[in-house]
């Protein structure tokens, strides 16, 4: 009869969770969803809180909205410490800042031939460009086969990626053209793995799945489904955020004109973008321990969901916090998430788009969005366009 | 609750009360201190929150475990021995006016 519901799977959701986000934050701060079957933690504090405190908000029955078969435990993303820190301990190395100079030459590269692609277009799909930018860089940080060594074609690993994050807005679950995509993304990281154990080089897949910790090999598991896990989310995040940014900087006339005037600008738009409206807008959590909050009791075994994106818009942290400005530098944003889980990719992701708009905004200065209503992605977890028409100048 | 001071490498001082259980480097970055970075949001795998806890209150912190030992190693500014992760440290009523230096640099 009127009774406020918060359902992730609905497209309309998918197409605008912000107002519900409010509701959720101002009345409902902790909101048991009967269509998600889970606690949703909205206000800022609180998803900080839960980030932090592992112990009772547990990730190792999964951390994906809608998880995939047989991940649970075995990747970074859905184990606790102390098994999380030492798969992390193995992996992060590679993505520290100070380890990232040496890629940055050749993301340039990528950057100034793809989006070179757009010189005397008159309209685009953003998503064509940044999907073959976002393969293009995660090959080369991840160290998967290219060029004269590749396996399949890069598109395909990008298409397998962004299919097996969404979900069935029917069925509430993964449907089976989603699962296919993650069967293919596991095997070819099964063949990857192969591949740099029977000849390993300097990459970052040939160190991890040669790896020993204190004397044991790393499980085949845990090998084969952080993988899977790294290209899936490498993939699919930062293709999911290039998107959103320019869906922001081609929505906000002036915000693009600063930015492309003085690039020196752009890290500041990024971080705003992240906080705004990032393409993670959810993850999940389960309960080792029963917890009041907001006058509600959860109990132990309960999932919840760490509404980052509604954090993001918490006024309680962020003042004024649906305005898009580029100025505010808002710190400790979770657009990477927190916590013990929050996002490996940080600084890579940081570099990457930043050199990718600074090399679009060269060919192409002045876009602006050629549709009002967009194809948004069905997922629980993430949100971002699957089509983004620009039109230059 | 605890009010935890933070003294940046130019002397400015800021104090603000953290919710128990968060870090002190999520408690600085939520809160617009500059000199902790937390690159790597708070897993202990990156040495950007680096800090100094004041002498008087060292004897009031439990001792870093192995992990926060071994990273410790890749601290930017100078290593001490007051030296620690910020994010290995949980705010609690037991760390009530703690102060916190802050390195000249953590990248």
């Amino acid at each position: 009869m009127g009774s406020f519901r918060f359902d992730p799977y609905s497209p309309a959701v998918d197409a605008d969770p912000f107002p519900f986000y409010r509701r959720l934050r101002d009345d409902f701060p902790c909101f048991w969803s009967e269509e998600a079957q889970m606690w949703i933690l909205s206000r800022y504090a609180d998803i900080v809180g839960a980030g932090q405190d592992w112990q009772t908000y547990s990730s190792a029955s999964g951390n994906l909205m809608t998880e995939l078969p047989g991940r649970a435990g075995s990747t970074l993303g859905s184990s606790d410490p102390p098994k999380h820190d030492r798969l992390r301990g193995l992996i992060q190395h590679a993505f520290l800042k100070r380890n990232l100079t040496a890629l940055e030459g050749h993301i340039r590269e990528v950057a100034t031939s793809v989006f070179g692609q757009l010189r005397d277009q008159p309209e685009f799909d953003f998503k064509d460009v940044s999907s073959q930018f976002t393969v293009k860089v995660l090959m080369a940080a991840l160290g998967l086969p290219m060029g004269d060594e590749a396996i399949v074609d890069e598109q395909v690993v990008r298409d397998n990626a962004v299919l097996m994050v969404q979900s069935d807005a029917r069925t509430r679950a993964k449907g089976p053209e989603h699962l296919a995509a993650y069967q293919w993304m596991q095997d070819y990281a099964a063949q990857v793995i192969a591949m740099r154990r029977a000849n390993p080089r300097d990459d970052l897949i040939s160190h991890f799945s040669n790896a020993e910790l204190d004397g044991d090999r790393l499980d085949e598991r845990e090998v084969l489904l952080t993988t899977t896990t790294l290209i899936m989310a490498g993939v699919e995040s930062l293709g999911g955020f290039m998107m959103m940014f320019a869906y922001n900087l081609a929505s906000h006339e002036q915000a693009l004109h600063e930015v492309v005037g003085d690039p020196a600008m752009l890290p500041d738009a990024v971080e705003e973008s992240l906080r705004l409206n990032t393409s993670a807008q959810r993850f999940k959590r389960r309960l080792t321990r029963d917890v009041e909050l907001h006058g509600s009791h959860m109990k132990a075994g309960d999932f919840v969901c760490l509404a980052y994106g509604a954090g993001n818009r918490d006024e309680r942290q962020f003042p004024d916090p649906d305005r898009y400005d580029i100025r505010r530098r808002p710190r400790g944003h979770l657009g990477f998430g927190g916590g013990v889980h929050a996002c490996l990719g940080v600084a890579i992701a940081r570099m990457a788009v930043r050199i990718a708009f600074e090399e679009l905004h060269r060919v192409v200065p002045r876009y602006h969005r050629v549709a009002d209503q967009l194809p948004w992605m069905p997922s629980s977890t993430f949100r971002s366009p699957l089509v983004l028409m620009l039109a230059a100048a | 609750m605890a009010h935890i001071t933070y003294v940046a490498a130019g002397g400015q001082s800021t104090t603000v009360d953290l919710p128990d259980g968060w870090s002190l480097m999520q408690g600085a970055v939520a809160n617009g201190i500059e000199g902790i970075v937390g690159e790597c949001g708070g897993s202990c795998a990156c040495a950007t929150c680096h800090c100094y806890v004041d002498e008087a209150d060292l004897g009031r912190l439990p001792a870093p475990a192995e992990g926060e030992l071994a990273m410790l190693a890749n601290v930017a500014a100078e290593r001490r021995p007051t030296s620690r992760l910020s994010c290995q440290i949980k705010a609690s009523p037991a760390l009530e006016g703690l102060t916190l230096h802050l390195p000249d640099t953590q990248e």
